[in-house]
């Protein structure tokens, strides 16, 4: 026993003396941990308070600008704009500007005192059905408390049943993809750099960009068609249909892998080794599950972190895949989403080529 | 003015660069005549590095600039890039593609294609011997091997200039010779080959050499000139090799002479600078009461190219310069 033992004070008196020369790793190992739980804490909430919701008033009278505001009193729903017609409620929904929508008919306040009750009509879209579960309890709690309130005739746009899959499974495509792509590329530079040959290339006419590019081209395709691949298992395995055309989602699923190879690039650039371009890859992992919209409303989060959530791009193509596949949205509809991503790209290609400059130097 | 004008492969004009407040390299001026091997040495951190760097357009230099191919290596690295092959001291090529793709790659980041393409890649992969190893993957092959790959992929854009940052380190002897072999071929063939290296024997092979310390310029000449120095041979002074049977003690002795101005233990001989005013007698007399008087016998000889390195550094740390 003694002689499995021995050496245990000299190992860990170097241990320590590792840790107290390596500060930014037991900086990570306290601070991370701290900074995160403060992160999701505030981020993740379940009861999802202002949801995006727009109002058709075609009464315009004072009792359903009255109705409105006690609307908007249940905290749940935040009239975010006024439409004229049910038919523009339904497109903003398709494009994914606002959750719910009211439609308040014309005969509203002329119902007030009379035996006929009074209705409004309820879009709400079920993509994602947490939300959709809100939405639906503030229409019920003004009238619990106030009788005689309007009744609310709700109307399911999408995933009518309110199916867990058709919300989970597009969702968990996007987070996977993310995944493997910032993985595959975060370790690409890195690899160059501990095995000497980035030296070879520097000395070479190679361009920047030219080796940027060069290197996300391969990676893009193999994330393509790891995207069929689970769009067939989503499809077989758990019944997931796609809504809208096939050819728009794949159309904007490149934007995408090239924005999180782009992303892993940048890992690659400022990791010194593999074993941090791990860790970083890591530390974009959880904000990518938890801040994304994945599992989570990102309409609950408080305004920092809502902030934070555009800095991935997965967060926008939730927005397309929930999109395209629950929504049937299209192209056009899609378009900012797409913009975003676009956006994100150019930033993270010219941090990686700026940071790659200045690691050769 | 192009790449084939200038006289001169590479031309220093007090090439300078800092990084904060330490001067990597100081002030270098020197020039590389075409078609030469030139010895580029140093100790480590003397700014070897820092200056290769800078003359393969890696690096901006701080101040001062230099020439090579004729280019200005501020305001054209790019085309300093494309005239220069460069070869490292570790082996970094793609170990898990195979030697004809590693050459593929590197000739196609040179713009190398088609008939050109084959051309170059079956001229380099007969010149280092290749023809039997292009389907085998370069983690495969023996050290050796694999500097040729290196030379090879180096070469593959026909540059009239090469860079070698210590290409025999951690090969075995007989891969050492042969790459030199190749090195000397290539020399012929009008090349210009820049080498760095801790060997004194591969230094002894250099047409030129110039040797750096302490960021600065100490020597440049050829081997023969080197040792000629007056530095290195002081007036009144000589050096002689004295052989015996027991040389560790033999130096031990020797070196605590009032007369030893410097000893070292060269194959089994004590090597030794002595005033001209003591006689080989008395060396073996002192080595005779050491109890040392077997098979001893001295001769002259000249001065090593280490014997003039360690006396150029010596002298530079003793005068307490920095």
């Amino acid at each position: 026993m003694r002689g499995a033992l021995y050496g245990y004070r000299s190992v860990a008196i170097k241990e320590l003396l590792h840790l107290q020369r390596d500060r930014l790793t037991v900086v990570m190992a306290l601070l991370l941990p701290v900074i995160q739980l403060s992160l999701y804490g505030f981020a993740i909430d379940f009861d999802v308070r202002h949801i995006r919701t727009m109002a058709v008033d075609l009464d315009r009278s004072r009792e359903s600008r009255a109705y409105l505001d006690t609307l908007r009193n249940t905290q749940y729903l935040d009239i975010a704009g006024y439409l004229a017609t049910p038919e523009e409620a339904e497109e903003k929904m398709r494009r994914g500007e606002c959750r719910v929508a009211v439609i308040i008919p014309p005969d509203f306040a002329r119902r007030v005192g009379t035996r006929e009750p009074q209705t409004v009509r309820v879009l709400i879209d079920g993509s994602d059905s947490q939300v959709a579960l809100r939405a639906r309890m503030a229409f019920l709690r003004p009238s619990a408390s106030a009788p005689g309130v309007a009744e609310a005739r709700f109307n399911v746009m999408y995933n009518p049943q309110m199916r867990t899959p058709t919300f989970m499974i597009p969702g968990l495509i996007g987070v996977l993809m993310q995944i493997v792509t910032v993985s595959l590329t975060s370790f690409s530079l890195v690899r160059e750099r501990e095995q000497g040959t980035l030296e070879q290339l520097m000395v070479s006419p190679v361009g920047r960009l030219g080796l940027m590019l060069g290197k996300l081209t391969p990676y893009a395709f193999l994330a393509m068609l790891e995207m069929g691949a689970v769009l067939l298992i989503g499809n077989l395995a758990f019944d997931v249909q796609v809504a809208g055309s096939l050819v728009t989602l794949f159309l904007l699923t490149i934007p995408f892998v090239i924005a999180s190879l782009a992303m892993g690039l940048l890992i690659s650039t400022v990791a010194q080794n593999q074993a941090q371009a791990l860790q970083f890859t890591l530390l974009t992992m959880m904000p990518s599950i938890l801040l994304s919209g994945f599992i989570f409303p990102r309409e609950t989060m408080p305004g920092f972190i809502y902030l934070i959530t555009f800095a991935f791009p997965v967060t926008f193509y939730l927005e397309i895949l929930r999109g395209v596949v629950v929504r049937g949205a299209g192209l056009l509809d899609l378009t900012p989403s797409l913009l975003s991503l676009l956006a994100i790209t150019a930033i993270l290609l010219a941090l990686s080529t700026l940071r790659f400059r200045k690691s050769l130097a | 003015m192009n790449a084939g004008a200038a006289a001169n492969a590479i031309e220093l004009e007090s090439l300078t660069r800092r990084f904060g407040t330490l001067t990597a390299v100081d002030s270098l001026t020197f020039s590389v005549a075409r078609g030469t091997i030139f010895g580029f040495l140093g100790p480590n951190g003397s700014g070897k590095s820092t200056c290769i760097r800078m003359l393969c357009g890696l690096l901006e230099p701080t101040s001062g600039t230099a020439r090579v191919n004729g280019f200005d290596i501020r305001r054209e690295p790019e085309q300093v890039k494309r005239s220069i092959g460069y070869m490292s001291q570790s082996f970094s090529l793609y170990r898990d593609l195979t030697v004809s793709e590693n050459l593929d790659f590197f000739g196609g980041i040179y713009g190398l294609r088609g008939e050109r393409m084959r051309e170059r890649k079956r001229a380099v992969v007969e010149l280092v011997g290749l023809e039997s190893y292009l389907d085998r993957r370069a983690g495969m092959l023996s050290g050796g091997w694999q500097q040729r790959l290196a030379l090879a992929a180096a070469l593959i854009h026909e540059p009239e200039l090469i860079f070698l940052d210590e290409p025999t380190a951690g090969i075995d002897p007989v891969a050492r010779r042969e790459l030199w072999d190749l090195l000397f071929e290539l020399a012929s063939r009008g090349k210009t080959l820049f080498v760095t290296t801790h060997y004194m024997d591969e230094a002894e092979r250099c047409n030129d050499i110039a040797y750096i310390y302490l960021s600065r310029l100490m020597v440049k000449g050829a081997p023969m000139e080197l040792k000629a120095l007056p530095e290195v041979c002081p007036e009144g002074t000589r050096r002689i090799a004295v052989t015996s049977h027991q040389p560790p003690h033999a130096l031990s002795v020797l070196k605590r002479q009032p007369f030893s101005l410097d000893a070292t233990l060269v194959e089994a001989e004590v090597h030794l600078l002595l005033p001209e005013t003591v006689s080989d007698a008395a060396v073996k007399a002192v080595l005779n009461d050491a109890g040392l008087s077997e098979g001893v016998a001295v001769r002259a000889i000249e001065p090593s190219l280490e014997d003039v390195f360690v006396t150029i550094t010596r002298r530079l740390a003793s005068s307490g310069k920095r």
